[in-house]
């Protein structure tokens, strides 16, 4: 239950940077998600503040205490692993009392921590087991457990879920989450799944080639994006992007007014973030699949387009206009309409829906 | 490869009259006649016993010095370290031979002709550049993430050398150790030349006395080679167990 703070951090290995110097304080008993695509430095941040990776530069402090030259033991935080890393000759009570014993730590007081760690994972029939019988939700619970027993002050997650099926994945996501509140102990948790950042994060920083592109909590990530990369990257499917041109603002000047020249839209009010900037020229309009409404009345549709792919996921339906799932635009709808292969379908856009990002990719 | 072994053990236990036959495997006739001629009447026991410690001697220190040689090449980043990995090799880039002389004046020196360290130091000298080019390798296929949260886990490098790593390379250890006690029980070179006295020599010398100038007791010769490879056998059968795969299985994913 630490204040984690990382002042002008960088690493890089030779020649190449990983990470450019970036500030981050993770408070109290936050659960902080960084996500980015891989090989944007999210794992080398992770393994700076474990300590298993030397910061180039900046100084990592954790309740207050410089920990930047400090032993990974000796910085009160404990790693769970993408891939484990359980000791394969050791049982799970072994695996768990470790780095008890490398603590100094008795061997009675160490089977009750084990013991009561084990008691919050179900892990207290498998005590006695090596982890080559157990299953990958079981590695992954005792793995956590490790983590659990040593009392950190920081809980860290590389990739925890990653080798999980889709099912175990989601019930691991639950545990954690659970977890993180009944311990209430701050956890750094590293993905690449938007949906894990989603569904577990406090807050979320998005990284993308060693920088911090946005920090906020999910809502404000999915809702006000500070550019186009975080607008794709938060949400699923993805924010359609497309190019356009703004042609003026509305009469309450919050608004531009914007021609989509391939959805063949003209005018299209869309908030602006900063009403009183002068905006003009070529701009991306990114709309999000849920914002294409369909049009009941194809006399008041704004635009139409032809359905190509439709995947029907039993609660709603994507609808894609082409078969590039690069350049398609993605509508979802709710799952009563059913559109055939080849059909045009009318579409309205919803209300104050829509983002106008400037040609640098930041929001307008 | 496999008739002269079958051959030495079918005509030693069962005495075939030599060359004018072809042995067969099963001996038609059984005597342990020339075991006890050997054990009794011949020195090969002292032998025996010289050769065991020397091997045994060799592979362990061999061991105790590759082990932590092989970590310290795979784990630890100093200046020239692939240079000098590599060059430990230039050890096997003179025949045994040519080093024999310059090796014997410097072991007279040190008052170490005669003397069954010798062999050890020369066994080791020639076991040590392998076994740790090998260790290393097998260190290098540990996932690294097992290490890193020993370390998280607040293990110092030794520790974590012997309580995770080394168990975990289990089978590369049997490996090396085998490999060190093979060829310090058939070197023959140096055990030839260092040791003098013959309370002193290995089997591989030992033994060659038995073959004399004019005549050969091929029943003793045979009994002697098959009573030599028992060890080796016996070695094979005890630490061949920890050569099982999947060591590591459960580690990660």
């Amino acid at each position: 239950m630490a204040v984690t703070q990382l002042q002008q951090v960088s690493k890089a290995f030779g020649p190449v940077k990983v990470i450019e110097p970036l500030d981050l304080t993770v408070e109290r008993s936050e659960f902080l998600v960084v996500v980015g695509p891989s090989g944007c430095g999210k794992s080398t941040l992770l393994r700076m503040i474990a300590g298993l990776e030397e910061a180039t530069s900046g100084t990592i402090l954790i309740d207050g205490e410089d920990v930047t030259r400090k032993e990974p033991s000796e910085r009160g935080v404990a790693m769970v692993f993408q891939t484990y890393a359980l000791y394969p000759h050791m049982t799970v009570r072994d695996n768990m009392a470790f780095g008890l014993e490398m603590a100094g730590v008795k061997k009675p007081e160490r089977e009750v921590l084990v013991g009561k760690a084990a008691a919050t994972l179900q892990l207290e029939a498998l005590l006695d087991r090596k982890p080559k019988q157990l299953s990958g939700g079981q590695r992954q619970r005792v793995a956590i457990g490790r983590a659990i027993v040593r009392d950190p002050k920081v809980f860290l997650f590389d990739e925890p879920l990653s080798n999980l099926d889709a099912e175990l994945r989601a019930q691991m996501r639950l545990e954690i989450a659970k977890l993180h509140r009944e311990l209430g102990v701050t956890m750094i948790y590293v993905t690449h799944d938007q949906v894990e950042a989603m569904t577990l994060a406090t807050r979320i920083v998005v990284l993308r080639d060693g920088r911090i592109e946005q920090i906020g909590p999910p809502s404000e990530l999915y809702a006000n994006p500070d550019n186009t990369f975080v607008a794709g990257f938060i949400g699923s499917p993805r924010m359609n992007l497309l190019e356009g041109r703004i042609i003026g603002k509305d009469p309450t000047g919050r608004k531009a007014l914007i021609d989509v020249p391939s959805l063949q839209l003209s005018g299209v009010p869309v908030p602006l973030r900063n009403p009183g900037a002068d905006v003009q020229g070529a701009v991306t309009f990114g709309i999000r699949p849920e914002d294409l409404i369909l049009a009941d009345d194809p006399a008041k549709a704004d635009f139409t387009m032809t359905c190509e792919i439709v995947e029907d996921l039993g609660s709603s339906v994507f609808l894609y206009n082409t078969t590039s799932r690069e350049n398609a635009v993605v509508a979802e709808l709710p799952r009563a309409t059913n559109p055939g292969h080849g059909e045009r379908v009318p579409y309205r856009i919803a209300p104050d829906a829509g983002f106008v990002f400037g040609t640098d990719g930041k929001r307008l | 490869m496999r008739r002269p072994l079958r051959w030495s053990i079918a005509l030693a236990a069962g005495l075939l009259v030599l060359a004018a036959l072809v042995p067969t495997f099963f001996p038609q006739s059984f005597t342990l006649e020339h075991f006890e001629k050997l054990l009794s009447a011949s020195d090969y026991l002292t032998y025996l016993v010289n050769s065991v410690f020397v091997s045994v001697l060799s592979a362990l220190v061999t061991l105790v010095l590759a082990i932590p040689a092989s970590y310290a090449f795979f784990r630890l980043t100093f200046r020239g370290r692939e240079t000098l990995y590599r060059i430990i090799l230039l050890a096997y880039a003179f025949p045994s031979i040519v080093v024999l002389i310059p090796l014997f004046a410097t072991f007279a020196r040190l008052g170490l002709v005669d003397t069954r360290l010798a062999l050890v130091l020369v066994n080791v000298a020639f076991a040590l550049p392998f076994a740790i080019w090998m260790l290393r390798s097998f260190f290098a296929s540990i996932p690294r993430e097992i290490e890193e949260a020993a370390r998280l886990d607040g293990g110092a490098p030794l520790t974590v050398l012997l309580r995770i790593m080394i168990p975990l390379t289990a089978p590369g250890i049997a490996a090396v150790a085998i490999f060190a006690f093979v060829t310090s029980w058939t070197e023959y070179v140096f055990a030839s030349v260092m040791i003098l006295s013959d309370a002193k020599r290995t089997i591989p010398v030992g033994f060659s006395g038995i073959i004399g100038q004019y005549q050969v007791d091929w029943g003793l010769l045979l009994a002697g080679a098959s009573l030599a490879i028992l060890p080796v056998v016996l070695l094979f059968a005890l630490i061949g167990r920890w050569f099982v795969t999947g060591l590591t299985e459960g580690a990660v994913k």
